[in-house]
């Protein structure tokens, strides 16, 4: 019977419990939106599933020293109607607010959303454009990393066998405004555009390629959209092809301009 | 082998609580069709994206399709079938009904769960926030306009009760 392949379950009370078998064929899981449909599918086949929400501490979010700190349990609505991320982070709120659907977000964690580094992540797009950073542990210890670095290539990371990413760490900056637009049809998007402006400005075309997308430039008036829809890299597929989606990726990015500068 | 493949557990399914033994790889939605006989949990597209096996779990919606029966352990669970009291229809159930917002049905429980998750939140939303909380969901047989007229008025039902 059943529509999932055969595993074990092991239920670790702590961090340290949970690297200790965490390995190549056991694999972390917390809410499933991800895992289970991969195991569903039989793209994934793991021995064992480590389920992580029995370690206390790793459902919390919490403020200090300037940042803001997620724990590896806390789901997308729990993160989005947090009081601490409204005030502090209130566009990652608004990212978090419109994720695939009210199910998945109300069950998948944004730990296991960077973990599964899926090409459309609308929080992987929103959260390098945040300059986040993800705490990971393993038997060794600690060590902490920009989620531009963790996120490698497609359903690929910096994370090795028997690590945990434990925390997500944000930026607390109230002199940089923020803003994300994505067109999207399906549970996922077909294109997200994140832009963050102070003294200089990153755009992130999420969506359309193998990964998110990081540009770099000095001002808001110094970003040629034309270029950077001409530059990223774009995949066709169901959602659009190559020349749709570079006009996608131009039109969105004007609406995002547009939206910062009327203070949206 | 360390680890467990079958697990004891004691989920509250519509204010009733019970007691199963089940394997880890069983899912909720089986566990509540094969085990319990409540086949108002529907499944079509066991990928979380049509709705029509959606649940409530300790007040969440979820897609019993891809959650694990094993992860229901002490929780409360509410399906369709714990939605009216005896022969009385609740409010939303009715307004469905009354506003012809079904055909096949194949797809209501799923939008009933949805939209009483949504009222139990957000008690007087507009049209566009059930629009946009309901696009998870999918009807293939009547359009949705008839839906979220149901939802809108089944608000205003429940506000109206005392």
């Amino acid at each position: 019977m059943g529509v999932l392949p055969a595993f074990r379950l092991l239920r670790p009370r702590s961090v340290s419990e949970a690297v200790g078998w965490l390995n190549y064929d056991r694999l972390a899981y917390a809410g499933g939106t991800e895992l289970l449909l991969a195991m569903r599918e039989g793209l994934l086949r793991p021995t064992h599933l480590v389920d992580l929400k029995g370690i206390e501490g790793l459902g919390s979010v919490e403020e200090s020293s300037g940042e803001v700190t997620i724990g590896a349990l806390v789901t997308h609505t729990q993160a989005a109607d947090h009081p601490i991320v409204g005030a502090r982070l209130p566009g990652l709120a608004g990212v978090l607010q419109r994720v695939g659907n009210p199910r998945v977000r109300a069950t998948g964690t944004l730990a296991g959303n960077l973990c599964f580094a899926e090409p459309r992540s609308d929080v992987a797009a929103a959260l390098i454009a945040q300059e986040g950073e993800v705490e990971i542990a393993s038997p060794q210890g600690r060590r902490r990393m920009a989620v531009r670095d963790f996120v490698v290539g497609p359903y690929s990371t910096a994370l090795e066998p028997g690590e945990l990413l434990t925390r997500i760490h944000v930026p607390i900056r109230p002199d940089v405004r923020f803003v994300y637009v994505k067109h999207q049809t399906a549970e996922r998007p077909a294109l997200g555009v994140a832009l963050s402006v102070n003294s200089h400005v990153s755009v992130v075309v999420g969506a359309v390629g193998l990964s998110p997308q990081a540009f770099e430039v000095g001002s808001l008036s110094a970003l040629d959209v034309a270029e950077v829809a001409a530059r990223v890299e774009v995949v066709p597929d169901l959602t659009g092809s190559e020349e749709y989606k570079r006009h996608l990726v131009e039109v969105y990015l004007r609406r995002a301009i547009g939206r910062l500068e009327r203070g949206e | 082998m360390i680890g467990a493949d079958v697990v004891e557990i004691a989920p509250v399914i519509n204010d009733r609580e019970v007691f199963l033994s089940v394997p880890v790889r069983m899912t909720l939605a089986e566990m509540l069709r094969d085990r319990l006989d409540l086949f108002g949990v529907k499944l079509s597209c066991e990928m979380q994206v049509c709705g029509v096996c959606t649940v409530l779990v300790d007040g969440q919606p979820v897609s019993s399709c891809t959650y694990l029966a094993a992860d229901a352990d002490g929780r409360r669970v509410s399906t369709i079938e714990g939605l009216a009291e005896g022969e009385q229809l609740h409010p939303l159930q009715q307004a469905f009904v009354d506003h012809f917002a079904l055909q096949c049905g194949f797809c209501t429980p799923g939008f009933i769960m949805m939209a009483k998750h949504l009222l139990d939140r957000s008690p007087d939303p507009t049209r566009d926030e059930v629009v946009e909380y309901l696009d998870g969901n999918l009807c293939r047989c009547t359009g949705y306009a008839p839906i979220v007229d149901a939802v809108l008025d089944a608000a205003g039902r429940l506000r109206a009760e005392p």
